[in-house]
């Protein structure tokens, strides 16, 4: 199993209280951040072009669905989780069987989650 | 008038018997006429008072009797029997003073409808006189001596009355009277039958349509349209507004066909399953599924109904029921299911603010005592804004609010003055944020800043121009300010948090002369 110690993580999130939160989990896990992204529009820029080894998504992004920032890492083949207060009824067709984080969330649940996206491309 | 031909020769004798025979055969003739005329006048009427009133006025013309009276049973429509009667040869005050006639011996077998009763001189009767208080007739009573009564009973043997008359001299009335009347009696029985037959279809036709006009009152209040399939057949009747619940106007051919065809693909096995269950099982048709209008409109309809088990072979010849358009009531439960989602999706995210706070507020609490007044206050931070924006529905709330409500809660607005033009509407989303940040903010003064000391006084100020909102806090009058060694939660949350949040910039400068906090927030990311 690949370590997550220095791992590059897209954080898309736009509640700031929650980024933090996240940040600081991925920061104790030994992850480098990319982001946070609380925009689609520069949420999609980063999940184009920069740097990832896995990303997290929030599935609303004030009002508008990740989706095409989904559509986007799997098109690079980057593996990615949803966190999501819907759990996995929040999840189109396409993106049914992904892996979702149900906000509120451990640091525990975050590793897990993330050793097995990174199990995928390993 | 043939008997007459063969006397050629009368003598005195003869011509006495000639003339009696002559006088006789002329009272049958005018009995016989006078019968015929009210045989066909009571034929021909189709009111029973009238025909009570011809009968009467007739027998006594037959008979010859002095006064004639009918006694005859009503119902009520509330089932209360009463006698009435009709006179004729007296005025109706002739027995207005007296109570309905009682089953005496005399009147019994003409109100049990057993035979008529015909005496000579009805006072020296044997059944006469046997019953107080009156023993006979009451006193004033018309004077009868000869008396004739026939009971007026229908076929299936109902007593409707009796026809009474009476004459003050004895010996009035004929067997042949007697015969006449009972014959009268029998047809007015007949007529009187069916004069209450129609009158009853009558009633059950006027109450058959009552019935059926308060049906369809209730079916179009309810917006209910009623309908009728023939099982063998597939013939199929729609109602109006049963035509309208699948876009049909009134005067359009509707067939089972179409509305089969009318009901959306993914549905219309669920209600075949659903009407043949009905038909073979007797089970109640009771289907909820969506129909495409002609014009391509989506409707939910409910329809109800049961099988009619009347076929000869025992099994159902008829579906019915009814229809209702059920579309808002679909999409009221559509739009509940989406808000307890929704409600769902903010209390976890809810719970995921609080744990963010909860660790944040331990990583920089030097003690348990501290991270508790830390930890509380930033809840109550946070759940006065939530109330702030309950009260607006959700919909959103004004900077000042935010700002007011915020303050309040550390007892410090009169200390503080704000300067600007327009106040700003913020989405939930950005009031929450801006909200968090603004008690940071004022949490710090009072602790270490302005508001820490008398003499101390922090100045709000905005501007909204060119999409972007321009604010700054300015504290002045507390203690001289130094940069802090490290950066705290409430900094980090309004310089990296906010600012990520709200897609913006904030700077917090640590001036000699007090703490300053420039935001400048574009508003498209703050407005609802």
């Amino acid at each position: 199993m690949k370590t997550l110690s220095s791992l590059k993580v897209l954080v898309v999130e736009d509640e700031a209280l929650v980024s933090m939160l996240v940040e600081d989990m991925l920061t104790d896990l030994g992850c480098s951040i990319v982001g946070p992204a609380a925009e689609i529009e520069e949420a999609l820029r980063l999940a184009g072009s920069a740097e990832i080894d896995a990303a997290l998504l929030d599935v609303n992004l004030g009002g508008r669905p990740i989706f095409p920032v989904a559509d986007a890492l799997k098109a690079r083949g980057v593996p990615f989780a949803f966190a999501s207060g819907y759990g996995e009824a929040g999840l189109t067709e396409d993106h049914r069987g992904a892996a979702v984080l149900q906000k509120p969330f451990r640091e525990a649940d975050l590793r897990r989650v993330l050793e097995g996206l990174v199990g995928q491309t390993a | 008038m043939a008997r007459l031909a063969e006397t050629e020769f009368p003598g005195d004798a003869e011509a006495d018997d000639h003339a009696r025979l002559e006088a006789a055969l002329a009272e049958e003739i005018r009995k016989s006429d006078a019968l015929a005329r009210v045989t066909e006048a009571v034929a021909s009427s189709v009111d029973i008072d009238a025909v009570v009133q011809v009968v009467i006025d007739g027998a006594r013309e037959i008979t010859g009797a002095a006064f004639g009276a009918f006694f005859y049973t009503v119902i009520d429509s509330g089932g209360e029997s009463y006698t009435l009667y009709r006179l004729s040869g007296a005025p109706p005050e002739a027995f207005s003073s007296y109570p309905t006639p009682r089953k005496t011996e005399v009147f019994a077998p003409t109100f049990d409808g057993v035979a008529p009763v015909r005496s000579d001189d009805i006072t020296q009767d044997p059944r006469y006189g046997r019953n107080a208080p009156h023993r006979g007739m009451p006193e004033g009573h018309l004077p009868v001596r000869s008396y004739l009564a026939v009971p007026v009973v229908t076929r299936e043997g109902e007593v409707l009355g009796g026809l009474f008359f009476g004459h003050p001299e004895p010996g009035r009335f004929s067997a042949r009277d007697e015969t006449l009347l009972v014959g009268l009696g029998a047809q007015v029985a007949v007529t009187i039958g069916s004069i209450r037959g129609a009158a009853a279809a009558r009633a059950e036709l006027a109450e058959r349509r009552r019935a059926e006009e308060r049906l369809k009152f209730a079916l179009d209040s309810a917006r209910m349209g009623s309908w009728d399939l023939d099982v063998v057949t597939k013939a199929y009747e729609a109602s109006d507004l049963c035509k309208a619940n699948y876009g049909r106007r009134p005067d359009e051919t509707f067939t089972f066909a179409d509305l089969i065809a009318t009901i959306h693909a993914e549905d219309r096995p669920r209600v075949l399953a659903a009407i043949e269950s009905a038909i073979r099982d007797g089970t109640d048709y009771d289907v909820e599924y969506r129909i495409v209008l002609p014009n391509g409109d989506l409707r939910w309809l409910h329809a109800r109904g049961r099988a009619a088990q009347t076929a000869d072979d025992g099994g159902a010849r008829r579906l019915a029921g009814v229809s209702l358009d059920i579309t808002e009531r679909k999409r009221a439960e559509e739009r509940q299911k989406l808000l307890v989602n929704e409600l769902n999706h903010r209390v976890k995210n809810s719970l995921a603010t609080v744990q963010s706070i909860a660790a944040q507020t331990l990583r920089s609490s030097a003690s348990p005592e501290f991270f508790r007044e830390a930890f509380e206050s930033r809840l109550v931070a946070l759940s006065q804004t939530h109330d702030l924006l309950t009260r607006e529905s959700w919909a959103g709330a004004s900077l000042r609010e935010v700002f007011d409500v915020e303050l309040h809660a550390m007892a410090g607005e009169d200390r503080v003055s704000f300067s600007y033009d327009l106040d700003v509407r913020l989405n939930p989303k950005a009031a929450v944020a801006l909200g968090m940040g603004i008690h940071e903010l004022a949490t710090n003064a009072a602790k270490y800043g302005a508001l820490s000391m008398a003499t101390g006084h922090v100045a709000v100020s905005w501007t909204a121009d060119q999409n972007l909102l321009r604010l700054t806090w300015a504290e002045s009058g507390g203690p001289p300010v130094t940069p802090p060694a490290r950066r705290g939660f409430g900094a980090r949350l309004l310089e990296r948090g906010l600012a990520a949040e709200l897609s913006g910039g904030v700077e917090l400068t640590y001036d000699a002369a007090g703490l300053v906090c420039q935001m400048a927030l574009p508003l498209r990311a703050l407005e609802p």
